[in-house]
């Protein structure tokens, strides 16, 4: 066991990167405590600067979990796998379940340090007034560290399942992102109603820890549409929680051994030699069978374009065929919505939630497709071989980058019809939708540059891939979180300042979201994006370019 | 007179203070296969790598059928097939879109590229994975496919870093055939490889480097004779006393023979000499005449290993002063 949490936890904290990244915390903390400290010999009775800096304590420390929790668990097993040393470690006398402990240690053990160091900072709070040690502080940090062990197990959990690093981090982060945000839909759109639905929903819930932290940090009747939400929220998500960890521990423990080794290669089937009938079926099923033989690389078609296709699962046509169906539900749904007038929504508020779920999209399937487009090449050696060809750098970037735009052209498309639906029927809104798109054209534009220039700076696709994520998350996401707070501790016109850089949030001012009208974001915006596209494309170009030469 | 494919003229890389390769020079004819074999980090995979255009050569040049390698790299591309030690899979591939895909982005027109595809998988015995998926190949299989992958857009020059690494005997036999094939269709073949026996049975010539200089080149024939300039012989006595009798005979004639040993449990004297063979039928008859039981008096042969081994221990030392047996 010592072993491989020396390994797995202490040579973590050896790291330079490690070491800046806590620096990094602890001056953000004492700054934002040191922001809001009492500059004056009076006591402020009512707590409220220390309120202020707590909220943004917790909400802070619960975004930085979200974002950087699949990064270190969800490639741990995965990794070692394909590298052989996991094999030599079940070969040892180590139990597998001290393996498995050792890893659970090793991983959430940087996060829960992290969290820790946040300590300090929410005791000055504390010394302020105005917060509550057993109401505010100790539910908080008790709903973080559950969290943090129940990111830990899920990314473990995902690991064991995965063939590759990059593909269960992909898989990590969408989980965790349904577990902590789309979770929270269902209620949003079922409550108020007395039904079997809506008590599902209500517990569904309970998965996603917004909720209990929003109830502990006073936030707990957003959302609620006037409806008085029963509090509990926090006790809620112990035992939804609890019981899904402990859940994912046994099941991936039953299959720490053999089972992640004892796996058959693939017998290559192809449908072409099946009987008839299961042809038509599989037919059916998929439109386009990805069992199917492929025919050859058709002339003028630049062959890495379809190489990236055929070489990902998600580039296979049926999966695309099932994409385009899911965004085409999605917006008639949207659109049903906010036609039908089910709900008391304006038009502003429901394009603020299709800006939202495009952001969402976007955030998370660029850095899976893009951040693996040139590090990924590296990592499997097959850059060598595409060196060896004639194929010219402008040709590998073309090539590559179309392979992505294609796929995020059709995310794009999740939500146009409902803004069409939006324009057919409030015309005096269609210079304001069109203006949207072109924010989201951007935001797509910027997520894929940015990951496929952050590819082409790294040797191993994982890290890209949790750098792209970070990024995207820091601009699209992150910026959010100082608009909640704006007022209070930060300042509008920094709010305004901030929000310049997310196209989302320029998307969400067009359209007229609650919140975001009073500012001015646009033009702005649309520089930062073409000023972000053009050094994005120069570091991709370039670095291609050097890639593609001797030495 | 046979038309040089590949050349390489004073040939230097330097990585800082680094000499990786030091003053190669080389040349193959067309349809001969260059066994290049040298310890790890010897400069092989330099040589190679310089020859297909993936690094830049410090000093001195190479050339393939008249092209620069590094200046005009994008020709030379289309005239060598490369296969690296490391095989460059991409997941979800069958073998087939794999191949289609290196076809594509050598140029191969779509309509010849599914007959080509067949073809290299018939050349290579692979046909039957046309379907599999890459990412599942065994390593032998996997070998096979690297090669029909050089083979794609039919090169001149194949150039194959360890092409039998990991195979099992009957896959090495396999490629071993496959490469004399290769050779007769008029291919030059530059192999790397650490299985020496296998090299020697297919090179028609071998060049050992060591520490980036090269230590000994030429035909097989060619470098046994510089390696070894004493020959070993090996004399089967009928029992143990016999043996110790002919190595006190042997030792009386040490102006001729030297470092003499006797293998007591096999009963075999060895000793090594230079003389000729006239002289040896002199000792062997002296030997019978004292009455001593002779089985079996014969030359050992020294092969590609012992000249290996012969080459790159004569190089430890002499890494200051003139390598042995340097052709050129």
């Amino acid at each position: 066991m010592n072993a491989i949490i020396q390994r797995e936890l202490i040579d973590v904290f050896r790291t330079r990167k490690s070491f800046a990244m806590q620096m990094l915390l602890a001056v953000l903390f004492a700054g934002m405590v040191i922001l809001r400290w009492p500059s004056e010999a009076q006591v402020d009775l009512s707590g409220l600067n220390a309120q202020q800096v707590f909220r943004v304590f917790g909400y802070g420390m619960l975004a930085v979990l979200i974002l950087m929790s699949p990064a270190f668990p969800a490639t741990s097993v995965v990794r070692e796998k394909n590298k052989g040393t996991l094999a030599l470690l079940f070969n040892s006398p180590i139990p597998p379940w001290r393996i498995y402990l050792g890893k659970l240690i090793g991983v959430s053990g940087f996060l829960l340090l992290l969290l820790i160091m946040s300590l300090p900072a929410a005791t000055a709070c504390l010394m302020m007034g105005g917060i509550s040690l057993w109401n505010e502080m100790v539910p908080l940090y008790g709903v973080l560290g559950l969290l943090t062990i129940q990111y830990a197990i899920l990314g473990l959990w995902v690991s064991s399942q995965s063939t590759s690093a990059d593909g269960a981090l992909r898989t990590t982060y969408l989980l965790i992102l349904g577990l902590a945000i789309l979770s929270l839909l269902p209620y949003l759109l079922f409550q108020g109603k007395d039904s079997l639905v809506t008590d599902l929903s209500w517990w569904l819930r309970s998965f996603s820890p917004i909720p209990a932290v929003m109830e502990i940090l006073g936030h707990g009747f957003v959302g609620s549409q006037g409806i008085d939400i029963e509090p509990g929220a926090p006790g809620r998500f112990f035992i939804a929680s609890g019981v899904l960890t402990l859940g994912l521990a046994i099941h991936s423990l039953t299959r720490f051994n053999h089972k992640l080794f004892d796996k058959a290669r693939d017998s290559g089937a192809v449908v072409n030699e099946m009987g008839v009938g299961t042809q038509i079926v599989r037919r059916l099923y998929f439109l386009v069978d990805p069992q199917r033989r492929s025919t050859g690389i058709l002339p003028f078609v630049n062959p890495v374009l379809i190489k990236e296709f055929r070489c990902r699962k998600f580039g296979r046509s049926h999966w695309l065929l099932r994409f385009i169906c899911l965004c085409a539900i999605t917006s008639l749904i949207l659109a049903y919505i906010a036609t039908a007038g089910t709900l008391d929504w304006g038009t502003n508020v429901i394009g603020g939630i299709m800006i939202l779920l495009q952001a969402g999209l976007i955030v998370l399937f660029t850095p899976s497709l893009a951040a693996g487009l040139i590090c990924g090449e590296i990592e499997s050696q097959g850059w060598q071989l595409l060196q060896m060809t004639p194929l010219s750098a402008r040709k590998i970037v073309v090539g590559k980058l179309l392979s992505v735009i294609w796929t995020m052209m059709l995310v794009l498309c999740a939500t146009l019809p409902g803004y069409l639906v939006m324009g057919w029927i409030l015309p005096e809104k269609r210079p304001q939708i069109y203006q949207v798109l072109i924010c989201l054209i951007w935001a797509a534009l910027f997520s894929v540059l940015v990951s496929a220039a952050i590819s082409s700076l790294y040797k191993k696709t994982a890290a890209a891939t949790a750098t792209a994520y970070a990024v995207l998350s820091s601009v699209c996401i992150g910026t959010l979180f100082f608009w909640l707070f704006r007022g209070a501790p930060f300042g509008e016109q920094f709010v305004e300042a901030v929000l310049c850089i997310n196209p989302i949030a320029a998307a969400m001012q067009v359209i007229g979201t609650p919140g975001f009208v009073n500012y001015d974001l646009l033009s702005t915006n649309g520089w930062i994006m073409g000023i972000g596209c053009s050094l994005s494309l120069a570091i991709l170009v370039v670095q291609t370019y050097r890639l593609t030469r001797p030495n | 007179m046979s038309q040089v494919v590949v050349e390489t003229f004073s040939l230097t890389k330097r990585y800082g203070d680094f000499t990786a390769l030091d003053d190669l020079s080389i040349s193959i004819n067309k349809g001969q296969i260059l066994g290049f074999i040298g310890p790890n980090g010897a400069g092989k995979t330099t040589t190679i790598k310089i020859l297909v255009g993936l690094a830049k050569p410090t000093a001195g040049s190479a050339m393939i059928d008249g092209i620069d390698c590094f200046k005009k790299s994008r020709e030379v591309k289309r005239l060598v097939g490369y296969m690296p030690d490391t095989f460059g899979s991409y997941d979800n591939m069958r073998v087939r879109e794999y191949l289609d895909f290196f076809g594509a982005a050598f140029g191969i027109p779509w309509r010849k590229r599914g007959k080509r595809i067949s073809e290299v998988l018939d050349v290579t015995n692979a046909s039957y994975m046309k379907d599999l998926f890459v990412e599942s190949l065994s390593h032998g299989m996997k070998q096979r496919i690297g090669i029909a992958r050089t083979l794609l857009h039919d090169p001149q020059v194949l150039i194959l870093d360890e092409p039998a690494n990991g195979l099992d005997p009957q896959a090495r036999i396999e490629m071993r055939e496959l490469l004399l094939n290769l050779a007769d269709m008029g291919k030059t073949l530059i192999v790397t490889s650490h299985i020496l026996p296998e090299l020697s049975r297919i090179c028609d010539q071998v060049a050992i480097i060591t520490k980036g200089k090269l230590r000994a080149y030429g035909s097989l024939e060619e470098i046994m004779r510089d390696v070894s300039q004493k020959r070993t012989i090996e004399i089967q006595m009928t029992c143990l006393e016999d043996g110790k009798k002919a190595e006190a005979e042997l030792s009386n004639h040490h102006e001729l023979v030297s470092e003499i040993s006797l293998s007591e449990a096999e009963s075999i004297v060895r000793f090594k000499t230079d003389v000729s063979d006239k002289k040896l039928a002199v000792i062997l008859a002296h030997l019978i005449d004292i009455r001593l039981g002779v089985v079996q008096f014969k030359e050992l042969q020294t092969d590609l290993e012992d000249a290996f081994l012969s080459v790159t221990r004569e190089a430890v030392p002499a890494t200051k002063s003139e390598p042995a047996g340097t052709a050129e």
